[in-house]
């Protein structure tokens, strides 16, 4: 049992070191950092935060589009989502394998491999540059997950309550808003905090489709204050943007850490 | 019909996933960069020949299999191991899995330059353990042969905390009465975990090893943002080689040359992945009860 609580701790080392260590950045001067071992008397300093809250745009900014990407796309995806998971949980048995593995087969797709597509619609349709087109990709990349995760608490329902439901007279709408739905509500819990946590982390399509300094997403913007030299990175504000930027996930993965677990594992189970 | 509901988001998957893959089959038989002017123009399939004499694109997908490969085989083992100890009753253990979890939230980038400064010489915490126990430093970042070790262990390190929780859900599908029976039979701890343990894992194995296959194997911000694909293009994968060709050389084309031909060498390297778990009859024998 001790030995157990060792390998525990080390684990949490492993996972949070990294992370401590850029928390302990953020907070030095950039003496202290060439120097680590040696005594400074200046080696604590709150400028990395008031130089990246102050810098124009500020910091502020990238943390609400993001939040806004993340909010839009998630509400996107239920809406589009919800309807057709529904759908799915009562197609015929044969069908439903088929529909199944495209959907695994679409979540397991490097979706890296399709930006260049992307931009071009995006170019075409002149929706680059523009947040809330931003969740449009965004919401069909998560839409797989989604429908996966659904479809399957929706087919988890008995039977007889919507057959109950059908004969009190409710029609298809105000089966889905006053019964079905808010039976679901765990699985759309998990689902939403995941399609969160996508959205907010992802990098390629929001690298191309945004250009506007103001209108950067968080991991955009955080990769342009690295720049791309290895030996000019100002790791001092990296550092302190990488708090700011942790902060809200930080806080959803300990408040929302049930919900994260049981879609993940669900998704992948009944996958 | 209530099929009529799930028409928008079939129309929303059909144009983002295959569209595209119909787009860059037809881009793939044709020229279209600055050469010709961003005009898209048939060249009987040279992209085609080019891409098979392409040194640099075989050299990437040897790079990016060998990336997907060591680090999906690091994060499986260290996630059975992880998950074996998360599935004894700990205390706090929800803390524990909340505190785990959060390299696999954190995005990507953050943590890839995160890496970058822990790597980095002289000033990186590496270098100063390394010098504090008197050992001879080594420039990771900036030597082709390790740099590709680096990505790897940013990678395990973001990646290892989903294939624990996938694993954790298995295990904790297994019943303690079959463990129990295996002891009162005489089997020693370590055959129950070979012959219980790993058998009644498998399809979860097999799921989180696809999924992180399919993932690693189109590895781009990782390392985008860590080594920008060097020392001397030793980390550059293919997703960043198509990357570069569309966004850097311009040459559309040739890019989804690229994109189509990884596409088609993931599927392969899949299958080839699924049937050796399949056929791994040693490792995952059911015992006989």
């Amino acid at each position: 049992m001790n030995n157990t609580r060792n390998y525990l701790c080390l684990i949490l080392i492993w996972s949070l070191a990294p992370i401590f260590w850029q928390a302990y950045t953020s907070f030095c001067t950039p003496e202290a950092l060439i120097y680590p071992l040696k005594n400074i008397s200046n080696r604590w300093t709150l400028e990395n935060y008031t130089l990246l809250l102050s810098s124009n745009p500020s910091f502020l900014r990238y943390l609400l589009n993001s939040t806004i990407v993340g909010i839009s796309t998630t509400f996107l995806t239920l809406l589009l989502a919800i309807p057709a998971a529904y759908s799915i949980s009562k197609i015929k048995p044969i069908i439903a394998g088929w529909v199944r593995l495209f959907l695994l087969s679409a979540a397991l797709f490097p979706y890296v491999l399709l930006f260049l597509s992307l931009l071009e619609i995006a170019r075409a349709l002149n929706i680059g540059n523009n947040l809330f087109a931003l969740s449009i990709p965004y919401s069909a990349l998560n839409m797989p997950l989604a429908l996966l995760l659904l479809s399957s608490s929706f087919k988890d329902l008995p039977i007889d309550l919507e057959e109950a439901a059908r004969l009190e007279g409710l029609n298809l709408w105000q089966r889905l808003r006053w019964i079905l739905i808010p039976l679901i509500a765990p699985a759309t819990a998990s689902t939403s905090i995941l399609i969160f946590i996508f959205s907010w982390n992802e990098y390629p399509i929001a690298l191309t489709w945004i250009s506007k300094t103001e209108l950067l997403t968080l991991p955009v913007a955080i990769s342009r204050i690295a720049g791309s030299s290895v030996y000019s990175v100002p790791y001092g504000a990296y550092a302190a943007a990488t708090v700011l930027g942790s902060i809200p996930l930080l806080l959803i993965v300990i408040i929302f850490q049930k919900q994260i677990v049981s879609g993940l594992t669900k998704g992948a189970v009944k996958g | 019909m209530i099929y009529i509901l799930s028409f928008p988001a079939a129309f929303l998957l059909v144009i983002v996933f295959l569209l595209p893959l119909f787009r860059y089959s037809w881009l793939s038989i044709h020229a279209s960069s600055v050469i010709t002017g961003l005009e898209v123009i048939p060249n009987n399939g040279a992209n085609w020949f080019r891409l098979f004499n392409d040194e640099r694109f075989w050299t990437d997908y040897m790079q990016t299999l060998r990336f997907a490969v060591s680090s999906v085989s690091v994060e499986l083992i260290l996630a059975i191991l992880i998950a074996l100890l998360l599935n004894h009753r700990v205390r706090s253990k929800d803390l524990v899995r909340a505190l785990t979890l959060l390299p696999w939230a954190l995005p990507t980038t953050v943590m890839a330059l995160g890496w970058r400064w822990i790597f980095n010489t002289p000033y990186g915490p590496i270098e100063q353990i390394f010098k504090f126990l008197k050992l001879e430093p080594i420039n990771i970042l900036s030597d082709p042969n390790l740099a590709w070790i680096s990505t790897v262990i940013g990678d395990v390190w973001k990646t290892t905390p989903f294939i624990a929780l996938i694993i954790l859900a298995g295990l904790q599908t297994i019943p303690d009465d079959l463990y129990e029976a295996f002891r009162l039979e005489g089997g020693k701890p370590k055959q129950a975990f070979f012959r219980i343990t790993l058998p009644l894992l498998k399809p979860y194995i097999t799921i989180a090893v696809l999924f992180r296959l399919a993932q690693a194997f189109g590895v781009f911000d990782l390392i985008q943002v860590m080594t920008g694909g060097g020392p001397a293009g030793s980390t550059e994968s293919v997703a960043l080689y198509s990357y570069l060709n569309a966004m850097r050389y311009l040459d559309f084309g040739y890019s989804s040359t690229i994109m189509i031909a990884s596409f088609i060498l993931l599927m392969f390297a899949c299958v080839v992945c699924w049937f050796i778990i399949y056929n791994s009859k040693r490792l995952f024998q059911k015992s006989k009860l």
